[in-house]
């Protein structure tokens, strides 16, 4: 009973854990990886992931960054991504909206910051 | 897009706790840890529970594994309700119109309605149960219900930022 129990959960377990292995990249096309470069124009340097609205040349993007005491380890303070700042995010778009970029990196003050 | 939320929802969000729990470097994280937690030992205490009402750990006597198994996994629900408030306080907007968050509320919901059942009758049979007794149908089908929707609100948890 409790073998048999037991393999079922192992299998469960199994099909789920590909999913979960990490903060995974579903919402996001992953297949192409898309360059930002604009303006700051909001900072919410909140959690779960600080973001931004950047204003570039062909809309106003929304930038999905790192949470915040990752930003802050890696030296992406609240003042290096202040508004007014000019920024450079490489990452992929969301497949449900397509003005949100989840950053992989970003380039401020000839800074590059790693988001993952 | 997605439909707007009820402004009870955007005022929560936009409260002053709202915005002390995003703006706070651990608060956030340090919920989502014992969130964690909490679900650790819930699961094991449910397992433990529904497991028993099974008939695994046949040797045992019903009472003496399920009814402390209980109290525990009502502690540990009591923890992931409360951390689980934090969380949903900050993005109380976006996670409410999240399918995946609706489905996991309404299988707790489930859950609860399950337990309750079965807590009505089960310790009057639990009294007179003595070890290597199987325990009536009734409760093995529950405790199996309550072992798969326990498993598919985990999942669900875990599936929210996919969604």
């Amino acid at each position: 009973m409790l073998r048999r129990i037991g393999v079922a959960a192992a299998f469960l377990l199994a099909a789920l854990l590909p999913a979960s292995a990490h903060h995974g990249w579903g919402s996001y096309d992953a297949g192409k990886m898309v360059t930002v470069e604009g303006k700051i124009v909001t900072t919410r340097y909140e959690n779960p992931h600080v973001t931004l609205t950047v204003e570039a040349q062909d809309k106003t993007w929304t930038l999905t960054l790192a949470p915040v005491s990752r930003m802050r380890n890696r030296g992406a303070t609240e003042e290096l991504v202040a508004p007014g700042k000019v920024i450079t995010a490489v990452g992929y778009v969301s497949t449900r909206d397509p003005d949100e970029l989840r950053a992989e990196r970003i380039t401020v003050d000839g800074k590059t910051i790693e988001m993952r | 897009m997605a439909l707007e939320a009820p402004a009870i929802l955007v005022a929560l969000e936009q409260s002053a706790l709202g915005t002390a729990i995003r703006q706070s470097v651990w608060i956030y994280p340090a919920a989502n840890t014992v969130h964690i937690l909490g679900l650790t030992l819930l699961a094991a205490s449910v397992a433990v529970m529904d497991l028993r009402l099974l008939g695994a750990f046949k040797e045992t006597v019903p009472a003496a594994v399920i009814v402390p198994a209980r109290r525990l996994a009502m502690l540990a629900l009591t923890i992931m309700v409360l951390t689980g408030l934090v969380l949903f306080t900050a993005e109380a907007t976006h996670v409410a119109m999240n399918p995946v968050f609706q489905i996991k509320m309404g299988l707790i919901g489930l859950a609860i309605l399950n337990a309750l059942v079965v807590q009505r009758t089960l310790p009057a049979v639990l009294i007179k149960s003595p070890a290597m007794t199987p325990l009536p149908t009734r409760f093995r089908i529950a405790a199996a219900i309550s072992l798969a929707i326990w498993f598919c609100v985990a999942a669900a948890g875990r599936l929210i930022a996919y969604f």
